[in-house]
């Protein structure tokens, strides 16, 4: 469901999590504390479950 | 020569039951966006299965909690008299709500949109809450206003007398003269329509209560009967102690309204462009959106759904991914790194266009 992402922001290398959200859509979103889809991401993390790694680091 | 005030709730007209609207508004009288539920960006007419706080129709949110899938949302074309759409709820199953359990449709209104309600302070402006609803079922249903933070909530309730019949509602609310009530780009107040809430999230009604509560005490559950339906459309929320005739918007200022939540970019060709930017590296570039119109905040992620590729005028480079850079966004304009396996020119300029997709679209998201 989630995919980590590494992107090659202005200042560097920044971390992101994509999520598939079906029908050919996906949302990322940065790994950011405060940013919503993020706190969603930590919560089904601390349920168990684990993200596919990133491709492009 | 002067004439005096005049204090009035409502004028009404020379039509049988035209009311023109209360309070001082001219303008913006309807605080909720999308209630006639004609936009819906995300998934057009498509029947959706959202997952807990996700947005469906415009502006209009889901709770679906504990449990997945108790209920699909569409737009929909069966409607009242003067109107086009509803958004459509259908229970998926005969599904028997737990005490903390939470299945709802929601919207927060925006805190600059009800600043002047000046809810939280003596002066505190009664407000009502009208709407059209249909449902499958009859009895008595539930909902509630809420503060940001859960601790001011006035739970109500309506009856529906006919089954799969559309009846207009109209709830009057004293302003809250307690609590927090957010005044700016936050969440200023929530309107819920309760579709099955468990007894601990389920308050009295009529009355303000600093218990969080989703719904009213012995609301009926819609989750509860497989297949029930329940449409909503003409919603407002305006200021007044009794409903007016709804605020009609043009196409145009509602899709606005909209878009400062959530900017969709998509025109059904195979060749969208979107925007333009640098190559920072041979794998990333990082091209500038310009929203049309202002978002609330920066936008918090991207979607991309289909096809999109990085073009020069030459190759088209498919993207394997899209992400926004906040430290580079605004409300105005958003920074995208688009990725793609290899090959761009550091420092050459590419434009980020749906590669050879009619489904190609990206859109920002800066929901409450």
């Amino acid at each position: 469901m989630y995919k980590l992402l590494t992107v090659k922001g202005m200042f560097g290398d920044e971390q992101h999590i994509i999520r598939n959200d079906g029908n050919g859509s996906y949302t990322s979103f940065p790994a950011q504390e405060d940013n919503p889809n993020y706190q969603a991401y930590l919560k089904w993390v601390a349920e168990g479950n684990t993200p596919e790694p990133a491709e492009n680091t | 020569m002067p004439y005096g005030n005049i204090n009035v709730d409502t004028v009404t007209t020379s039509t049988t039951g035209g009311i023109l609207g209360a309070g001082d508004a001219s303008t913006m009288k309807n605080r909720i966006i999308n209630g006639a539920m004609v936009i819906s960006q995300r998934n057009g007419t498509s029947t959706v299965t959202p997952a807990n706080a996700d947005v469906t129709l415009d502006r209009w949110g889901s709770n679906m909690y504990p449990n997945a899938s108790k209920y699909t949302v569409a737009q929909s074309t069966t409607a009242p008299v003067g109107f086009n759409n509803s958004l459509l709820v259908t229970s998926s199953s005969a599904y028997s709500v737990g005490a903390t359990d939470i299945y709802t449709q929601f919207q927060w209104i925006e805190g600059y949109n009800t600043a002047d309600l000046g809810w939280g302070t003596v002066n505190a402006k009664t407000v009502t809450l009208s709407f059209w609803v249909r449902s499958s079922l009859t009895g008595t249903f539930g909902g509630v206003i809420f503060n940001a933070d859960g601790t001011r909530n006035y739970p109500y309730t309506y009856t529906i007398s006919s089954a799969n019949t559309f009846e207009q509602k109209t709830i009057t609310i004293a302003g809250d003269t307690t609590g927090t009530w957010l005044t700016t780009n936050g969440r200023g107040i929530g309107v819920v329509f309760g579709l099955g809430v468990g007894t601990t999230y389920s308050g009295t009604a009529g009355a303000w209560s600093g218990t969080p509560y989703y719904s009213a005490t012995g609301a009926t559950s819609v989750v509860g009967t497989s297949g029930a339906t329940f449409y909503i459309t003409g919603v407002q929320l305006e200021v007044g102690s009794s409903a007016t005739g709804f605020e009609y918007r043009q196409y145009q200022q509602e899709l606005a309204l909209c878009q400062r939540y959530y900017y969709k970019m998509y025109n059904g060709s195979q060749y969208i462009r979107i925007g333009f930017g640098p190559a920072n590296a041979t794998t990333d570039a990082l091209i500038t959106v310009f929203m049309q119109t202002p978002m609330r905040a920066t936008p918090t992620s991207v979607t991309q759904t289909g096809s999109l590729g990085l073009w020069a005028g030459a190759t088209v480079y498919a993207t394997t991914a899209t992400a926004i850079i906040p430290n580079s966004s605004s409300p105005f304009t958003a920074v995208v790194d688009a990725t793609v396996a290899s090959g761009l020119t550091v420092g050459a300029t590419y434009q980020l266009i749906g590669n050879s997709d009619a489904t190609a679209s990206i859109a920002f998201s800066a929901e409450l």
